[in-house]
């Protein structure tokens, strides 16, 4: 097909015209919450506002607390901001508790009353196995609060606990029992406002505009909007995605800083080139809040809701001269209004009281982090686009070539054949099965992305069944909704219904995906959704899903369910013996159970740099422990100080991968001078150094989900220095990492908290704890740390990949505490298989107390009937923090006798301070032993 | 120098490695765990090399003997060497184990060429050495395949020599003809010199006579002008006195004078506008393409060199040789670069009004358009309205039909990786590439040519010419008497003829003065050996997109009708191995296009590959005799001759 000269001149000079040149942050393509009536409203209601109370309070038939929620009385109807609502008919509201402390609060329309339509209840995301933890509720005991002429409806939860539903005003929240001390709340400011869905009537006007799109808003308003209390908060924190700081800057009231005047906004967009500081929404939507204080330690707050949100932080003192309400004065809190477009209230309080309790609670309800596969754990390489085959050999080479090793190497979109996923562009990758088997020969993998927009063209498989079967999200007007994106015209697999995401799956298996091979993994990209065309560079929220459920209700859980089927099709290709491995860019609560995400479009910048630590640890806080930014920043051309710091502190990402825009220069590790190349390779290999240390604290995460990076307050919640420190983090409890985020910085400046010493890694040099210290900037790596009193496992020798590693040996490094003491834990599996979960594993508990290290099984006895086994030894134990270092060891129960020498911390090039070393004890890490030094 | 060293080296250490293989050959071939006991000594120094035996002679000798790491670090002992635990940082003393990070080891290979691996490789489970040295834990067993893969290195590299064989006679050839042409053009430099001299001299008396007739003409045309006037003014005497009473009709009358009078002005301007455009033209015409001036003279030479000269001439229209696509390719350059001018004129407020102008637009864009535009942001790319395939636009940078060649070059022992380590040179790979071409192809397929003709002497070559010249100017100056009046019209007519004609023969003469000049001054190699890469352009076609390589000109994609440049010529690099391209068009969002050129020998000048390996840098392969230098051919003679004493006695597998 030609194109006549004359037309293709008419573009180019179209072209022109638009032509991109510098591009930034489009603000005003976004909505903020003025141009978003449902938020408007909500922020402009006063304290007090609500005048709904709690009626008919019951234990139901089920174990859980019932009552309706009505408004007062009319005679009281003096408020002028809300209208009189007219439609309002009793809303029903149940608490129901659960083991670990947690309670679950629902309010929604009666369905006895026949309301207009069922609002959407996210399915897929509670865990049955949670909801088998319910505990019935046997009687309601009722009590005065303060001075109330009303009664207060009290609950006892796990623990020592209470859930109390005051009846007048309406109030929520959760008590320490014995002291009544509150630890959240619910409409304690009396913002609750619930819009209850109404027939059209003649005139109103329900849609609304946004630029040149129209939503029809057939439902008419249909929010809710609550306040949240947190007691004895220092700070909250959670809520992702935004790329801003750990401690969520207030957003409202006092004390607002220059761009945070908008509320943290949680609805999944495509933003490009997205700013470094700002409460706008991003990628992903997790609405749970986490709150720590000095005082009480950690509450969460989770309301599983899948529509658009808002979330205003009040500032100290925001409240002022309100007169109102009944909460205790005295007491600290933060207050905050949490606004949803649509669904139902179905919120969990935790009650901690540690930070680590509290992931535990939410993650009890969401789902604990997947475990991940070995190789998924190691570095990352992509790059939009490694071009062809040869590429990818060249690349492939290169790594080996320099000594630097790799586990993945990715394709973007261009190896498809017109972005037709699940296919080959056929020139440029004639061979992918034998390009991945070569790859495979190395222990290495591939991974190819599969985006959720399916090019609407007849001779696409994928198009032809899902059009046919009527698999496609649709438009207001019921016919398959028609986008714009990668490969032009496109529909969305509407991934809502099980039955569709089935089919999805299956189009993993080998049989489906032509050139797939067991080493390929999955990408999934721009599954917010991104439409181009869209409003917001989204679907329109009156696009409709299976069930007729508006994409309003649930946009924010789009890319989950994309990401989840995705995740089970790998199950189902290796007829579940092969853990997946899917990296996805949207994420709502429970994407941990499924994957990995990233935080999308960066730039390679140092401000994105020191940015990319908040980011992480707030998706480790709200579950999701397996993430990465992208290393040397998506857009722009890092220079070789920013790639290398980048590549120093992205070693210690859980998600370690560099990424590269197409646009960009190429920017492989070896490309910017021997020295250079050097640094990055010494980072890459720090990473593979603590591999063992790495997927032992990713299996922590699966067991209890503690995030495998940590903001220091989880180790020290009561050092309150720390609370407000996300430039340095914590790996599992032995690492602290701490970036260097300036341009040829000369110092680094570093807190080491609590009031043990901190062990240098790069000298094994000793640091007091509880100090700020000043470092010199040192170009070999970035600061970092072993915590006193910590055994870190770690395989030194260096191979191509980590399947090579399989079989190496380990060293211990042991971190003498003041007490001469140490602990630690090494965690091993196949690496590969579902088999773990049958008790295929090793886990060993390492002590080293009174002069003696001891190795023993730190698995529940009787854990499955399958057994994994390893013949990897122990060649080298280092002992740090102890003087003078002893002569010999003595091993059993071999009763054998190893040597004590002096070597260095880890093996590089030149002179090094050297420490204590247990040569070649070559106890087999599986067994049981111990070491008796003298 | 360095590079005779290097292979001196290598000479050595594949001499002292022949004599360890003839001592320990059993060993080798041989399970390394059977043969624990009995061959210690060959355990002890497994994966040294052999210029390192000397360091570990000390250990040797006795079991209690230590020795200092290679840094001084740390002390050994030989129960230290090779037990699989790292005492060295520097990894001294573990040359046969994965145990130190940063340690070598070193396989044989009998049959093949030895090389050191990484340390990291050993007891990997992969089989890194031909000998399968590298993996003796028996985990995995791995085939010699020495004397397999060393027979297809050997080959490869025997077509290779065969191609230096051939390569280096037509380079000699080639810096011969190139010495031979640059003497000659250095000759007719001075020679045109001289006759420049001449010429101007007699150019400046020619201009002297015919300002000296204009002169009497002006005169003439004064006096005449002057009678002319007086008796006008008589006429328009009589007139008046006849036109009393009617003045309405000459006023209307003078407005017609006026107007006709602005006509006339505006006639005047217009023509003075054209001679502006003209000149301008002429200018574009010279920075499109400077070095091609002389094509652009040639053009509007006069007829009686072109007749005088038809030989040329003939070449110069004849379609083969192409000169005129170039030519038409120059002129749309000037022309795009003028309208890039004016799009880019207001680099400042550009950038800022393109935004706004988008950002006011996306609204009242058509939904598609919209769709386009957004992702326009991501990939820089231009919204063409896209009918099949929107993909296209992106695949341009890809090349289409790899040669199978280039994806056998990946598999076995031919990887690249170990063809770096076998070959010790950093091009060897692409070299034996550009053999497997060398071999089959003739200059008939070789879609070089020459882009413009100025190696060819485009003045005339007879002696006489200029003599001529001089003879009839001096018959002009004879013949003509000067200062009468009225001047004589036909004189005056020859000695304008003559004085054009020499003029246009100075600017000529000039012109490829300066051309020559400007030609000797490039840098053609040391033995000026990329003579005849002057003038000359190399294509290579890729897709829809043509790549042109122009040395010391420029390179560019041509697509269709439309060129962009990749880059002006910039100079040679790494030793005349690489030609450098700089400064081409901008790319979006990305530096200025540039173009490397890497040299590979091969028979013919012709271009085998274009890669953007990254964006808007592109990299060509050209093989060319001009780069098939004789101690290369030396080097991969003496490794041959290594390759084939090493056979190894036995085929037994590990």
């Amino acid at each position: 097909m030609k194109e006549s000269p004359n037309l293709i001149f008419h573009v180019l000079f179209l072209l022109l015209l638009i032509s991109p040149s510098v591009f930034s942050w489009k603000k005003d393509e976004f909505r903020n919450c003025n141009q978003t009536p449902f938020c408007k409203r909500a922020r402009s209601r006063k304290p007090g506002a609500c005048n709904l109370i709690a009626t008919e309070v019951s234990i139901s038939d089920d174990g859980d607390l019932t009552a309706k929620l009505i408004p007062k009385t009319p005679e009281n109807n003096e408020s002028q901001d809300t209208p009189v609502e007219v439609d309002s008919k009793p809303l029903l509201l149940t608490i129901s508790v659960y083991r670990d402390g947690i309670l679950r609060l629902k309010i929604d329309e009666d369905q006895s009353l026949n309301p207009p339509k069922k609002r959407f209840e996210v399915p897929d995301v509670i865990l049955d196995e949670f909801l088998s933890k319910k505990l019935y509720l046997q009687r309601l005991s009722e009590e005065k609060i303060d001075n109330d002429s009303g009664f207060s409806s009290v609950v006892y939860l796990d623990g020592d606990y209470e859930g109390v539903l005051r009846h007048d005003p309406f109030e929520v929240f959760v008590r320490e029992r014995g002291n009544g001390k509150r630890v959240l709340s619910i409409n304690s400011n009396g913002l609750f406002d619930f819009e209850q869905l109404r027939e059209k009537k003649e005139g109103d006007d329900w849609e609304e505009r946004f630029r040149s799109h129209t939503d029809t808003r057939p439902y008419g308003p249909q929010s809710i909007s609550f306040d949240v209390s947190f007691f004895g908060a220092d700070i909250v924190s959670g809520i992702p995605e935004h790329a801003t700081s750990l401690a969520l800057k207030p957003t409202s009231g006092p004390g607002v800083e220059d761009g945070f005047s908008e509320p943290y906004r949680l609805f999944n967009l495509d933003v490009f080139e997205y700013l470094h500081e700002s409460p706008f929404g991003l990628y992903g939507s997790i609405p749970f809040m986490f709150s720590h204080g000095k005082a009480r330690g950690s509450s969460g707050f989770f309301w599983l809701n899948a529509a658009e949100m808002q979330i205003d932080v009040f500032g100290t003192g925001w409240d002022a001269g309100q007169d109102k309400i009944m909460m205790p004065v005295d007491e600290k809190r933060i207050d905050t209004l949490w606004m949803s477009e649509a669904g139902v209230v179905d919120a969990f309080f935790f009650v901690g009281p540690g930070p680590k309790d509290v992931v535990r609670q939410y993650t009890s309800v969401t789902g604990r982090p997947a475990m991940p596969q070995l190789f998924a754990t190691a570095y990352h390489q992509c790059r939009w686009n490694y071009r062809d085959e040869e590429d990818v050999f060249g690349v492939d080479s290169k790594f080996d070539e320099h000594d630097i090793p790799y586990d993945v190497l990715w394709l973007d979109i261009e190896h498809t054949d017109g972005k037709r996923y699940f296919t080959w562009d056929k020139v440029l990758f004639p061979n992918p099965e034998e390009m991945q088997n070569k790859l495979a020969a190395k222990g290495r993998h591939m991974v190819t992305i599969v985006d959720p927009h399916i090019k609407r063209d007849d001779n696409y498989y994928i198009h032809k069944e899902a059009s046919d079967n009527g698999y496609y999200v649709k438009d207001a007007s019921n016919r398959d909704f028609d986008g714009w994106c990668w490969p032009g015209s496109s529909s969305y697999v509407d991934v809502v219904n099980p039955d569709i995401r089935s089919w999805w799956a299956d189009k993993f298996s080998y049989g489906n995906y032509i050139g797939s091979t067991p080493s390929l993994y999955i990408w999934n990209d721009m599954n917010e959704p991104s439409v181009f065309n869209g409003p917001e560079v989204t679907m329109p929220r009156d696009a409709l899903h299976f069930g007729g459920t508006e994409h309003r209700e649930l946009h924010n859980a789009y890319g989950y369910y994309f990401h989840m089927a995705t995740s089970n099709g790998l199950v189902k290709r290796g007829n579940g013996k092969d853990r997946p491995f899917v990296l996805s860019r949207a994420f709502f609560p429970g994407t941990q159970r499924y994957g990995a995400v990233w935080t999308g479009d960066n730039t390679a910048e140092w401000d994105h740099l020191r940015v990319s630590v908040p980011m992480l640890l707030t998706l480790g806080l709200t579950g999701i422990s397996f993430s990465g930014a992208d290393v040397g920043g998506f857009f722009g051309n890092p220079e070789p100080d920013l790639l290398v710091r980048w590549y120093q502190l992205g070693a210690y990402y859980p998600f370690f991968r560099a990424h590269a825009h197409q646009d960009t220069k190429r920017r492989e590790p070896w490309l910017f001078g021997e020295r250079n190349t050097q640094l990055i390779r010494e980072a890459i290999h720090t990473r593979y150094m603590f591999l063992p240390y790495f997927y032992t604290l990713f299996r922590e995460a699966n067991i209890t989900g503690t995030p495998v990076i940590r903001p220091l307050w989880m180790e020290f919640p009561a050092d309150e220095e720390t609370f407000s420190n996300d430039e340095a983090f914590m790996v599992g409890n032995g690492l602290l990492v701490q970036g260097v985020y300036t341009e040829r910085a000369k110092h680094v400046s570093v807190y080491l908290p609590g009031d043990q010493s901190w062990y240098d890694l790069r000298n094994g040099a000793t640091y007091k704890g509880g100090k700020r210290h000043k470092f010199e900037a040192l170009e070999d790596s970035v600061p970092a740390f072993q915590r006193a009193g910590t055994i870190i496992p770690r395989k030194d020798r260096f191979r191509r990949s980590s399947t090579q590693m399989d079989k190496d040996p380990y060293t211990l490094v042991i971190a003498l505490n003041s007490s001469k003491e140490a602990e630690g834990e090494l965690y091993i599996d196949d690496g590969k298989s579902f088999n773990f979960e049958n008790g295929a594993y090793i886990h060993r508990h390492l002590k080293f107390s009174n002069g003696k290290l001891t190795s023993s099984n730190a698995a529940p006895s009787g854990a499955g009937g399958n057994k994994f086994s390893t013949d990897c030894t122990v060649e080298r134990i280092i002992l740090l923090g102890l003087s003078p270092a002893p002569k010999s060891a003595l091993i059993e129960p071999a009763n054998q006798k190893v040597g004590i020498e002096m070597g260095p911390l880890t093996i590089r090039p030149g002179k090094s301070p050297s420490f204590a070393t247990i040569r070649k004890p070559n106890v087999r890490i599986a067994d049981n032993w111990t070491i008796k030094i003298s | 120098m360095n590079k005779k060293k290097k292979i001196g080296g290598l000479r050595r250490l594949f001499e002292i490695s022949i004599v360890i293989i003839i001592g320990c050959i059993c060993a080798i071939t041989r399970s390394a765990a059977a043969a624990a006991a009995k061959d210690d000594q060959f355990l002890l120094l497994l994966g040294v090399s052999p210029q390192d035996e000397d360091y570990y002679k000390g250990l040797l000798s006795s079991p209690s003997s230590t020795i200092k790491c290679k840094d001084g670090s740390f002390k050994f002992s030989t129960s230290q060497l090779n037990d699989d635990f790292c005492d060295c940082p520097d990894a001294s003393d573990e040359p046969g184990t994965s145990a130190c990070p940063n340690g070598k080891f070193y396989c044989k290979n009998a049959g093949h060429i030895p090389f050191s691996l990484y340390s990291s490789r050993v007891n990997d489970g992969i089989c890194d050495c031909c000998d399968g040295s590298d993996e003796y834990d028996g985990k995995v067993k791995c085939p010699n395949t020495c004397w397999e893969a060393g027979k297809v290195a050997r080959e490869r590299l025997k077509m290779k020599i065969a191609t230096y064989q051939q390569g280096v006679t037509v380079r000699n050839r080639l810096v011969e003809q190139a010495k031979l042409a640059i003497a000659k053009e250095e000759a007719e430099l001075s020679k045109l010199k001289n006759e420049e001299k001449i010429l101007k001299g007699l150019v400046e008396q020619l201009q002297e006579r015919k300002e000296q007739i204009e002169k009497a003409e002006e005169k003439e045309r004064l006096q005449k002008e002057k009678e002319d006037k007086e008796r006008k003014e008589t006429e328009e005497a009589n007139l008046k006195e006849k036109q009393n009473g009617e003045q309405v009709e000459s006023s209307e009358a003078d407005a017609l004078k006026n107007d006709i009078h602005d006509k006339i002005g505006e006639q005047v301007e217009s023509s003075e506008a054209d001679a502006l455009k003209n000149e301008m033209h002429d200018k574009i015409g010279l920075l499109g393409d400077s070095s091609s001036s002389q094509d652009v003279m040639e053009g509007h030479g006069d007829s009686e060199s072109e007749a005088q000269h038809g030989e040329f001439d003939v070449k110069e229209e004849s379609p083969i040789g192409d000169v005129k696509p170039l030519q038409e390719d120059s002129l749309l350059h000037a022309t795009e670069k003028e309208e890039q001018l004016t799009v880019d004129g207001q680099p400042g407020l550009d950038t800022g009004n393109q935004a706004e102008v988008e950002e006011d637009n996306s609204e009242s864009l058509s939904k598609e358009e919209l769709g386009r535009l957004v992702a326009s942001r991501w990939t820089g790319e231009k919204t063409e309205p896209q009918t099949q395939e929107v993909s296209s636009a992106k695949d341009k940078n890809h090349g289409t039909e790899e040669e199978d060649a280039y994806g056998e070059e990946y598999s076995g022992y031919d990887s690249e990786e170990d063809e770096h380590r076998y070959d010790n040179n950093d091009d060897g790979d692409n070299e034996d590439q550009m053999d497997d071409f060398g071999g089959e192809d003739h200059d008939d397929s070789s879609p070089s040519y020459k882009s413009e003709s100025d190696d060819e002497p485009d003045l005339p070559a007879e002696p006489s010419w200029l003599e001529k010249i001089q003879k009839s100017v001096r018959r002009i100056f004879q013949a003509v008497t000067f200062f009468q009046t009225p001047v004589d019209k036909s004189e005056a007519a020859r000695v304008r003829k003559e004085y054009d004609e020499s003029s246009a023969k100075l600017s000529k003469l000039q012109s490829r003065i300066s051309s020559l000049t400007h030609k000797l001054k490039h840098d053609f190699g040391r033995e000026k050996e990329f003579y005849s890469f002057y003038g000359q352009c190399f294509e290579n076609k890729q897709n829809k997109y043509v790549y042109k390589i122009c040395p010391f000109k420029q390179a560019s994609q041509v697509e269709g009708h439309s060129t962009t440049r990749l880059g002006s010529w910039e100079k040679f690099e790494d030793s005349y191995k690489v030609m450098q391209f700089l400064n081409g068009d901008k790319c979006w969002n990305g530096p200025d296009r540039s173009m490397k050129v890497k040299l590979r020998c091969g028979l013919n000048n012709e271009v085998t590959d274009v890669d953007e390996p990254s964006r808007c840098e592109y990299l060509a392969l050209l093989s060319t005799p001009a780069v098939c230098v004789e101690e290369k051919l030396k080097e991969l003679q003496d490794k041959l001759d290594m390759m084939n004493k090493e056979q190894p006695t036995s085929h037994d597998e590990l």
